[in-house]
């Protein structure tokens, strides 16, 4: 079985993929109509509705990236807002009785490989041919084992999202199995009533941890990890040089 | 003993890791505690640190976790 053989890259929908890119046309939409509205806006009267909203987010991820990363990433709030928005929505629909789009791999895969790549772009941008200096870094022996560890920020990021999405979405299958076979045995009913019986009274606290509390928890995680990783790329001496060189050319 | 009750015991093995973390988590939130108790104006940095913190610890048990519940549900279709 190989990776790139014929129907393995075409595309089949099922209800997480729909799902995601759902959601992804929603978070689109919403900053599509938050630019226009910035754009009609008097900047001397007072924003409200979903344009202060906006702008409110906007502060907030600004600061929390200025924090964060330092001096040296710009703009990097642009790119960290649309992902908690994806992010968190993706984990958050499970509340709905969907299927979580989280518990679907390819997903939290391709949130890590962002950060993955950006980790490596960035890297390539600011150490330029040294780059390939990490590779070896105390001693030429330690090459595979920096080889292997360069996978460790895409295999924890990932799995962190998939294993938090899947054990939420297992423990609450179980519970609900569990409770609607008790139903059965404490009231006889069979065929569909039983499950309105206990299942309303337990479910709505593990939907509330395994699902809002979870996905907050694990978006602020995420993001925080991927700003710590792709701004300890940048190395600090070589800042006023690289600053210094780009202003000149 | 049948394969499925193997499967069960390499299960209960690997979540055996998850216990582990659960001791770690505990030792950060006490620590924590007590940063608080001591010096009560940083007690909203620390709280975030903690939860961030208490979320990275948490990772190394929903690893066990998703690694049991391969095992559980994926390797009893190899096996006939």
């Amino acid at each position: 079985m190989s990776l790139f053989g014929p129907g393995n890259l075409e595309f089949k929908p099922n209800a997480e993929t729909i799902i995601c890119l759902c959601i992804c046309f929603v978070v689109a939409l919403v900053f599509v109509i938050g630019g226009i509205l910035a754009r009609k806006q008097d900047p001397t009267k007072p924003s409200k509705g979903l344009l202060f909203l906006l702008e409110w987010a906007v502060e907030k991820v600004d600061n929390f990236t200025a924090t964060s990363m330092g001096e040296g990433f710009p703009n990097f709030g642009g790119v960290v807002l649309p992902i908690i928005c994806f992010l968190f929505l993706n984990f958050v629909i499970g509340i709905s009785g969907l299927p979580t789009p989280m518990a679907y791999l390819p997903i939290p895969l391709a949130l890590g490989l962002f950060t993955f790549l950006m980790i490596h772009i960035t890297s390539i941008r600011y150490t330029k041919w040294s780059y390939f200096k990490r590779y070896i870094d105390p001693i030429p022996i330690f090459l595979p084992i920096n080889l292997l560890s360069m996978w460790s920020p895409l295999l924890s990021l990932s799995l962190r999202l998939f294993g938090n999405a899947i054990s939420g979405y297992v423990l609450l299958t179980l519970t609900n199995w569990g409770l609607k076979n008790a139903a059965t045995v404490l009231t006889g009913l069979t065929g569909g009533p039983e499950a309105m019986v206990l299942i309303p009274i337990a479910t709505p606290l593990l939907h509330a941890y395994f699902d809002v509390f979870s996905s907050f928890i694990q978006t602020l995680v995420f993001i925080s990890l991927s700003c710590l990783f792709i701004a300890q790329e940048r190395p600090e001496q070589d800042m006023q040089l690289a600053v210094g060189s780009r202003k000149e050319s | 003993m049948t394969d499925l009750g193997l499967i069960a015991i390499a299960a209960a093995i690997a979540i055996f890791s998850s216990g582990c973390s659960s001791i770690g988590e505990g030792l950060l939130i006490s620590k924590a505690m007590e940063g608080m108790a001591r010096n009560p104006a940083a007690a909203k940095d620390l709280r975030s640190s903690m939860i961030l913190g208490a979320a990275l610890v948490e990772t190394c048990g929903i690893y066990a976790l998703l690694i049991s519940i391969l095992i559980i549900f994926i390797l009893p279709g190899y096996i006939h």
